[in-house]
Protein backbone atom coordinates (compact mmCIF):
# COMPACT_ATOMS: atom_id res chain seq x y z
CA UNK A 1 0.00 0.00 0.00
CA UNK A 2 1.39 3.39 -0.98
CA UNK A 3 1.14 6.83 0.55
CA UNK A 4 1.24 9.11 -2.44
CA UNK A 5 2.16 12.78 -2.74
CA UNK A 6 -0.58 13.37 -5.27
CA UNK A 7 -3.56 11.22 -6.14
CA UNK A 8 -3.90 10.39 -9.81
CA UNK A 9 -5.23 7.79 -12.17
CA UNK A 10 -2.00 6.64 -13.79
CA UNK A 11 -4.05 5.65 -16.84
CA UNK A 12 -4.91 9.30 -17.50
CA UNK A 13 -3.14 11.12 -20.30
CA UNK A 14 -3.97 14.18 -22.34
CA UNK A 15 -2.67 15.55 -25.62
CA UNK A 16 0.70 16.29 -24.01
CA UNK A 17 1.29 12.57 -23.53
CA UNK A 18 1.77 13.12 -19.81
CA UNK A 19 -0.29 11.82 -16.91
CA UNK A 20 -2.42 14.58 -15.44
CA UNK A 21 -4.33 15.21 -12.23
CA UNK A 22 -5.50 18.14 -10.16
CA UNK A 23 -3.19 20.09 -7.89
CA UNK A 24 -5.78 20.04 -5.10
CA UNK A 25 -5.34 16.25 -4.93
CA UNK A 26 -1.82 16.72 -3.56
CA UNK A 27 -1.14 16.20 0.15
CA UNK A 28 0.95 19.38 0.06
CA UNK A 29 0.23 21.40 -3.07
CA UNK A 30 3.12 23.71 -2.23
CA UNK A 31 5.55 20.89 -3.04
CA UNK A 32 4.15 20.33 -6.51
CA UNK A 33 6.38 22.45 -8.71
CA UNK A 34 7.97 21.84 -12.11
CA UNK A 35 10.98 19.58 -11.71
CA UNK A 36 9.83 18.10 -8.39
CA UNK A 37 10.03 14.32 -8.06
CA UNK A 38 6.86 12.93 -6.46
CA UNK A 39 4.97 9.70 -5.95
CA UNK A 40 1.68 9.78 -7.82
CA UNK A 41 -1.19 7.35 -8.08
CA UNK A 42 -3.20 5.77 -5.34
CA UNK A 43 -2.72 3.24 -2.58
CA UNK A 44 -2.86 0.34 -5.04
CA UNK A 45 -0.78 1.61 -7.96
CA UNK A 46 1.79 4.35 -7.67
CA UNK A 47 4.80 5.54 -9.60
CA UNK A 48 7.65 7.96 -9.20
CA UNK A 49 6.98 10.94 -11.45
CA UNK A 50 8.53 14.24 -12.42
CA UNK A 51 6.27 17.29 -12.28
CA UNK A 52 6.35 18.84 -15.73
CA UNK A 53 4.08 21.85 -15.42
CA UNK A 54 0.87 23.22 -13.98
CA UNK A 55 -1.99 24.67 -16.00
CA UNK A 56 -5.42 26.08 -15.32
CA UNK A 57 -8.28 23.84 -16.38
CA UNK A 58 -11.88 23.59 -15.31
CA UNK A 59 -12.30 24.66 -11.72
CA UNK A 60 -8.69 24.14 -10.71
CA UNK A 61 -5.11 23.62 -11.72
CA UNK A 62 -3.96 20.47 -13.45
CA UNK A 63 -0.52 19.00 -12.98
CA UNK A 64 1.31 17.16 -15.76
CA UNK A 65 3.48 14.28 -14.61
CA UNK A 66 6.14 12.29 -16.44
CA UNK A 67 6.15 8.65 -15.39
CA UNK A 68 9.66 7.60 -14.45
CA UNK A 69 10.73 3.98 -14.97
CA UNK A 70 10.75 1.38 -12.25
CA UNK A 71 8.70 0.84 -9.11
CA UNK A 72 8.59 3.05 -6.04
CA UNK A 73 10.32 0.18 -4.22
CA UNK A 74 13.18 0.28 -6.72
CA UNK A 75 13.96 3.87 -5.83
CA UNK A 76 14.11 3.01 -2.14
CA UNK A 77 16.58 0.22 -2.95
CA UNK A 78 18.57 2.59 -5.17
CA UNK A 79 18.89 5.19 -2.42
CA UNK A 80 19.77 2.57 0.17
CA UNK A 81 22.59 1.29 -2.10
CA UNK A 82 23.85 4.80 -2.70
CA UNK A 83 23.91 5.68 1.00
CA UNK A 84 25.27 2.37 2.28
CA UNK A 85 28.54 2.85 4.10
CA UNK B 1 0.05 42.84 -16.87
CA UNK B 2 -1.36 39.87 -14.94
CA UNK B 3 -0.20 36.42 -15.96
CA UNK B 4 -2.64 34.25 -17.90
CA UNK B 5 -5.27 32.88 -15.59
CA UNK B 6 -5.24 35.94 -13.35
CA UNK B 7 -6.90 39.31 -13.63
CA UNK B 8 -6.56 42.58 -11.85
CA UNK B 9 -9.48 43.75 -9.81
CA UNK B 10 -10.22 46.35 -7.22
CA UNK B 11 -11.58 45.22 -3.88
CA UNK B 12 -12.05 47.54 -0.92
CA UNK B 13 -9.86 50.20 -2.47
CA UNK B 14 -6.98 47.74 -2.83
CA UNK B 15 -5.76 46.35 -6.12
CA UNK B 16 -5.57 42.59 -6.04
CA UNK B 17 -5.08 39.70 -8.38
CA UNK B 18 -7.85 37.16 -8.29
CA UNK B 19 -7.81 33.72 -9.80
CA UNK B 20 -9.93 33.29 -12.90
CA UNK B 21 -11.13 29.70 -13.17
CA UNK B 22 -9.96 28.12 -16.41
CA UNK B 23 -12.31 26.81 -19.02
CA UNK B 24 -12.79 23.09 -19.27
CA UNK B 25 -10.62 21.78 -22.07
CA UNK B 26 -12.84 21.15 -25.08
CA UNK B 27 -12.03 17.76 -26.51
CA UNK B 28 -14.10 17.81 -29.73
CA UNK B 29 -11.49 19.75 -31.65
CA UNK B 30 -8.71 17.63 -30.15
CA UNK B 31 -10.13 14.21 -31.01
CA UNK B 32 -7.85 12.28 -33.34
CA UNK B 33 -9.25 11.64 -36.78
CA UNK B 34 -9.07 7.86 -36.83
CA UNK B 35 -11.14 4.97 -38.03
CA UNK B 36 -13.22 3.28 -35.32
CA UNK B 37 -11.38 0.47 -33.61
CA UNK B 38 -11.89 -3.05 -34.89
CA UNK B 39 -14.04 -5.11 -32.53
CA UNK B 40 -11.15 -7.46 -31.80
CA UNK B 41 -8.78 -4.67 -30.72
CA UNK B 42 -7.59 -5.20 -27.17
CA UNK B 43 -8.15 -2.37 -24.71
CA UNK B 44 -5.91 -2.00 -21.69
CA UNK B 45 -6.68 -0.33 -18.37
CA UNK B 46 -4.28 -0.65 -15.47
CA UNK B 47 -5.32 -1.54 -11.95
CA UNK B 48 -8.21 -3.17 -10.17
CA UNK B 49 -11.13 -0.79 -10.39
CA UNK B 50 -14.14 -0.49 -8.15
CA UNK B 51 -17.27 1.52 -8.69
CA UNK B 52 -15.97 4.16 -6.29
CA UNK B 53 -12.63 4.39 -8.08
CA UNK B 54 -14.26 4.66 -11.47
CA UNK B 55 -16.54 7.39 -10.15
CA UNK B 56 -13.62 9.40 -8.79
CA UNK B 57 -11.68 9.06 -12.03
CA UNK B 58 -14.69 9.95 -14.17
CA UNK B 59 -15.42 12.99 -12.04
CA UNK B 60 -11.79 14.14 -12.34
CA UNK B 61 -12.17 14.03 -16.11
CA UNK B 62 -15.44 15.93 -15.82
CA UNK B 63 -13.73 18.70 -13.84
CA UNK B 64 -11.15 19.26 -16.57
CA UNK B 65 -12.66 18.26 -19.89
CA UNK B 66 -15.74 19.08 -21.95
CA UNK B 67 -17.18 17.63 -25.12
CA UNK B 68 -19.33 19.92 -27.27
CA UNK B 69 -19.42 22.37 -24.41
CA UNK B 70 -20.77 19.85 -21.92
CA UNK B 71 -18.68 18.44 -19.07
CA UNK B 72 -17.24 15.10 -20.16
CA UNK B 73 -17.41 12.11 -17.86
CA UNK B 74 -15.00 9.34 -18.74
CA UNK B 75 -12.12 7.11 -17.80
CA UNK B 76 -8.86 6.47 -19.61
CA UNK B 77 -7.85 3.34 -21.48
CA UNK B 78 -5.26 2.45 -24.11
CA UNK B 79 -5.82 0.45 -27.27
CA UNK B 80 -3.27 -2.11 -28.31
CA UNK B 81 -2.31 -0.45 -31.59
CA UNK B 82 0.97 -0.11 -33.45
CA UNK B 83 2.87 -2.34 -31.00
CA UNK B 84 2.53 -5.74 -29.37
CA UNK B 85 0.60 -5.96 -26.11
CA UNK B 86 3.69 -6.74 -24.05
CA UNK B 87 5.49 -3.66 -25.38
CA UNK B 88 2.56 -1.42 -24.43
CA UNK B 89 2.33 -3.00 -20.99
CA UNK B 90 6.05 -2.63 -20.39
CA UNK B 91 6.20 0.96 -21.63
CA UNK B 92 3.07 2.29 -20.00
CA UNK B 93 1.70 -0.12 -17.39
CA UNK B 94 4.74 -1.47 -15.54
CA UNK B 95 3.49 0.11 -12.28
CA UNK B 96 0.26 -1.88 -12.32
CA UNK B 97 0.17 -5.32 -10.77
CA UNK B 98 -3.07 -6.07 -12.58
CA UNK B 99 -4.57 -5.09 -15.87
CA UNK B 100 -7.99 -5.30 -17.51
CA UNK B 101 -7.99 -6.36 -21.14
CA UNK B 102 -11.43 -6.25 -22.72
CA UNK B 103 -11.86 -5.85 -26.47
CA UNK B 104 -13.27 -2.78 -28.16
CA UNK B 105 -16.17 -4.97 -29.25
CA UNK B 106 -16.96 -5.95 -25.67
CA UNK B 107 -17.08 -2.30 -24.61
CA UNK B 108 -19.39 -1.58 -27.53
CA UNK B 109 -21.63 -4.48 -26.54
CA UNK B 110 -21.94 -2.83 -23.15
CA UNK B 111 -22.86 0.40 -24.98
CA UNK B 112 -19.71 2.36 -24.25
CA UNK B 113 -18.25 4.82 -26.73
CA UNK B 114 -14.48 5.17 -27.09
CA UNK B 115 -13.27 8.69 -27.79
CA UNK B 116 -9.79 9.02 -29.35
CA UNK B 117 -8.46 11.55 -26.85
CA UNK B 118 -4.89 12.53 -26.12
CA UNK B 119 -2.12 10.86 -28.05
CA UNK B 120 -2.62 7.57 -29.89
CA UNK B 121 -3.30 4.97 -28.53
CA UNK B 122 -5.07 6.67 -25.58
CA UNK B 123 -8.87 6.67 -25.53
CA UNK B 124 -11.55 7.84 -23.13
CA UNK B 125 -14.48 5.57 -22.31
CA UNK B 126 -17.37 7.99 -22.27
CA UNK B 127 -19.87 7.86 -19.45
CA UNK B 128 -23.15 9.71 -19.17
CA UNK B 129 -23.56 9.60 -15.43
CA UNK B 130 -21.78 8.39 -12.35
CA UNK B 131 -24.85 6.59 -11.12
CA UNK B 132 -24.22 3.11 -9.86
CA UNK B 133 -25.80 1.21 -12.76
CA UNK B 134 -23.60 2.73 -15.46
CA UNK B 135 -20.46 2.25 -13.39
CA UNK B 136 -21.51 -1.31 -12.60
CA UNK B 137 -21.90 -1.87 -16.34
CA UNK B 138 -18.45 -0.42 -17.03
CA UNK B 139 -16.90 -2.60 -14.37
CA UNK B 140 -18.52 -5.63 -15.99
CA UNK B 141 -17.40 -4.53 -19.44
CA UNK B 142 -13.79 -4.16 -18.32
CA UNK B 143 -13.86 -7.71 -17.04
CA UNK B 144 -11.88 -9.29 -14.26
CA UNK B 145 -8.40 -7.87 -13.71
CA UNK B 146 -5.58 -10.23 -14.54
CA UNK B 147 -1.92 -10.33 -13.56
CA UNK B 148 0.17 -7.91 -15.59
CA UNK B 149 2.95 -9.92 -17.19
CA UNK B 150 5.04 -6.76 -17.52
CA UNK B 151 4.66 -5.55 -13.94
CA UNK B 152 7.96 -4.22 -12.57
CA UNK B 153 9.65 -4.58 -15.96
CA UNK B 154 11.13 -1.12 -15.63
CA UNK B 155 14.69 -0.02 -16.11
CA UNK B 156 15.85 0.42 -12.53
CA UNK B 157 18.58 -2.08 -11.68
CA UNK B 158 17.63 -4.46 -8.89
CA UNK B 159 19.86 -6.62 -6.71
CA UNK B 160 18.17 -9.78 -7.91
CA UNK B 161 18.66 -8.92 -11.62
Amino acid sequence: MYRVDITADLNDEDETGYVWTFLDEARDPGQIKPGAIVVAGDQDAAAVCEVIDLALAGDGTIVHLRLLPGLVEDYRALVERALAS
Amino acid sequence: VPRPGWRETVLSEETNLVRVPGERIEQRTRLRAEQPLAAATLISRGGADTVDKLRRHAERTERAWALDGVPLLGVSVFAVLDMPLDDLLRRRFASFRTICLPTAGRLAEYQFELLPTGQRPHFTVRLHSTDGPELDRLLAALGAPQANSQYARGKIWREED
